[in-house]
């Protein structure tokens, strides 16, 4: 396997876990705001938002950064890391 | 009217677990599977009105599953949804070649998966369901 055609691979399967644990924090966050494990308090459905909000903005990166692009990692982490930036 | 079925393949117990809370709450009945193989075994027993499958399964992978459906008859029917966090670049071509009904990302928007769905089942677009949605800011 080439050097680029390997970090291809390397950055599919990172970009594959991230996208699968993102699923559960959406899922499960959305299933508690939608009150379908109980009724929450007002306070209790602001923070889930924020945590939601939050998986979205590592999304957004993840889309931006990781999917489809065949560049090195340290490329690749840079653009995280500036994205993050940007964010705070 | 009778709960739609919708069997849900995909490895990863969590999302198997959220889906079927969401499919839940708007009157759909789940079946699971954790595996190709199990996918295709499911479906016979089961016949589900619909499947929601992922693409990266041990024993096999989702096209594995939609090239075994497509060989039964009564299961090539079946409407199949593809959710996967595979990027959607090349996937998302196979997958349709293969006979998939949408190709959805992982994570999902939970309106968007079910108006997949509902269009899938060829339900109507208005159907009142009382969780239509979640934040749907994925």
């Amino acid at each position: 396997m080439t050097e680029p055609t390997r970090r291809t691979s390397e950055l599919a399967a990172l970009s594959h876990e991230l996208r699968n644990a993102l699923a559960c924090i959406h899922q499960f966050g959305n299933i508690l705001i939608d009150g379908l494990a109980g009724e929450l308090s007002g306070e209790q459905r602001e923070y889930i938002g924020i945590m939601l909000e939050n998986a979205s903005k590592i999304r957004r990166v993840l889309d931006s950064a990781l999917d489809g692009a065949p560049e090195p990692i340290e490329k690749c982490l840079n653009k995280i890391e500036r994205a993050s930036g940007r964010e705070t | 009217m009778a709960s739609r079925k919708i069997l849900i393949v995909d490895d990863n117990a969590d999302i198997r677990l959220g889906m079927h809370l969401r499919l839940k709450a708007n009157q759909y009945e789940t079946f699971f599977a954790a595996d190709a193989f199990s996918g295709v075994a499911e479906a016979r027993k089961q016949r589900p009105d619909l499947i929601i499958l992922d693409l990266g399964l041990p024993a096999g992978d989702g096209f594995t599953v939609m090239e075994r459906l497509r060989q039964i008859p009564f299961l090539a029917v079946i409407p199949v949804i593809v959710v996967s966090a595979r990027d959607g670049l090349g996937n998302q071509k196979r997958a349709y070649e293969a006979g998939a009904k949408a190709f959805l990302q992982k994570p999902v928007n939970d309106a968007e998966l079910l108006a997949v769905i509902r269009q899938a089942l060829g339900e109507p677009a208005g159907t009142n369901k009382p969780t239509l949605q979640g934040q749907g800011s994925v």
